[in-house]
């Protein structure tokens, strides 16, 4: 069963979801930048990423804090798969010895 | 396997299938962290009404999981279309930033495929492609973007998003409450990864500072999705400036 307002909703979703997918992309397709352009490209996705998970540096939880440490130390040295093993393993583990 | 190593055994074989190949193994660690997130999304969409079906329509139509929370956590019945729509709009409003990032590794696409390819691209996808095409940018592999590599790690998420979003709906009534316990560390563990294999030295890191600052201050201090935003642009604000007494 498919309710007539969840349908608009969700096709009207997808619809805005799809122009910031392909926005960026149609203005900058066809343009050489200036350095200063390419130097702030070049930042952008660090500046996205650090953003997303900006919540989890300020976390009230101290287990979740060290977690955090801890993973970022992983990531200087290890390569994904570690790296995701070690933070799951100790956000697990200092959870349930903090928390 | 790590980026070096996948671009290492890329240059033995080559070929588009084993750039497919490559593409869905190095997204695998990401969907540790995503199966969770998206059993507990289905789960709460049934609590708010949608059925086993509409879920699978928005998470496969959307297909953005951040904008699928927030729309869930506002559910109503009926849902209140704009409110929806206007959030929707706020949280994916990133995508912008990334596809202009991503814009510059696309031009040797045809513009049909480049459409095809960004209804694709979501965190994990966009930062996974874009790692790789500096990588191998900076190894003089031509094309830098490797569209077979982005499309399996992209579809690797597509297809286990829409399938345990809708698992999650099915099963959902009967798991009760799906704890995710260490499992959302893994989402900021593969962003941190990322943000390592982009590290060119501290000066070129300071507008990432600043990012992480205004972004935990506005989530902190102002409720919704506003925090991003905010980060990313003043993040970009700061590059801008800087690169002017570089």
């Amino acid at each position: 069963m498919i309710d007539m307002a969840t349908l608009l909703a969700i096709v009207l979703m997808a619809c805005v979801t799809y122009l910031t997918r392909i926005g960026g992309y149609i203005v900058l397709r066809n343009r050489a930048l200036s350095a200063r352009a390419t130097a702030v490209m070049e930042a952008a996705p660090g500046c996205v990423l650090i953003s997303v998970i900006a919540p989890n540096f300020v976390s009230r939880n101290p287990a979740d804090l060290a977690a955090l440490a801890v993973t970022i130390l992983a990531a200087t040295r290890l390569s994904m798969l570690p790296t995701v093993v070690i933070g799951i393993a100790s956000a697990g583990l200092l959870r349930h010895l903090l928390g | 396997m790590s980026i070096s190593q996948a671009a290492a055994s890329e240059a033995v074989h080559g070929r588009s299938g084993s750039e497919f190949r490559r593409g869905v193994m190095s997204c695998l660690p990401v969907l540790l962290g995503t199966v969770p997130y998206a059993l507990v999304l289905g789960a709460q969409a049934r609590q708010k009404g949608l059925s086993a079906l509409e879920l699978p329509m928005m998470t496969g139509l959307n297909f953005a999981g951040g904008s699928e929370f927030a729309a869930i956590q506002l559910w109503t019945s009926p849902p209140h279309i704009v409110l929806i729509v206007a959030i929707t709009l706020l949280v994916n409003s990133r995508h912008l930033l990334m596809g202009a990032a991503l814009a510059p590794f696309l031009r040797h696409l045809p513009r049909r495929k480049a459409f095809a390819a960004l209804f694709f691209m979501c965190d994990e996808s966009w930062a996974l492609g874009l790692a790789d095409a500096r990588r191998r940018a900076g190894a003089n592999v031509t094309p830098a973007f490797s569209l077979a590599y982005y499309m399996g790690a992209a579809l690797a998420m597509y297809v286990a998003w829409v399938a345990f979003t809708t698992a999650g709906a099915l099963l959902g009534p009967l798991l009760g409450n799906v704890e995710p316990y260490g499992f959302d560390m893994a989402f900021p563990a593969v962003f941190l990864v990322l943000m390592a294999g982009m590290w060119r030295g501290v000066a070129a890191a300071r507008p990432w500072l600043v990012s992480l600052v205004v972004a935990a201050l506005v989530y902190l201090l102002v409720p919704g999705a506003w925090y991003v935003a905010a980060g990313a642009v003043s993040g970009l604000a700061s590059a801008w400036l800087m690169a002017g007494d570089a």
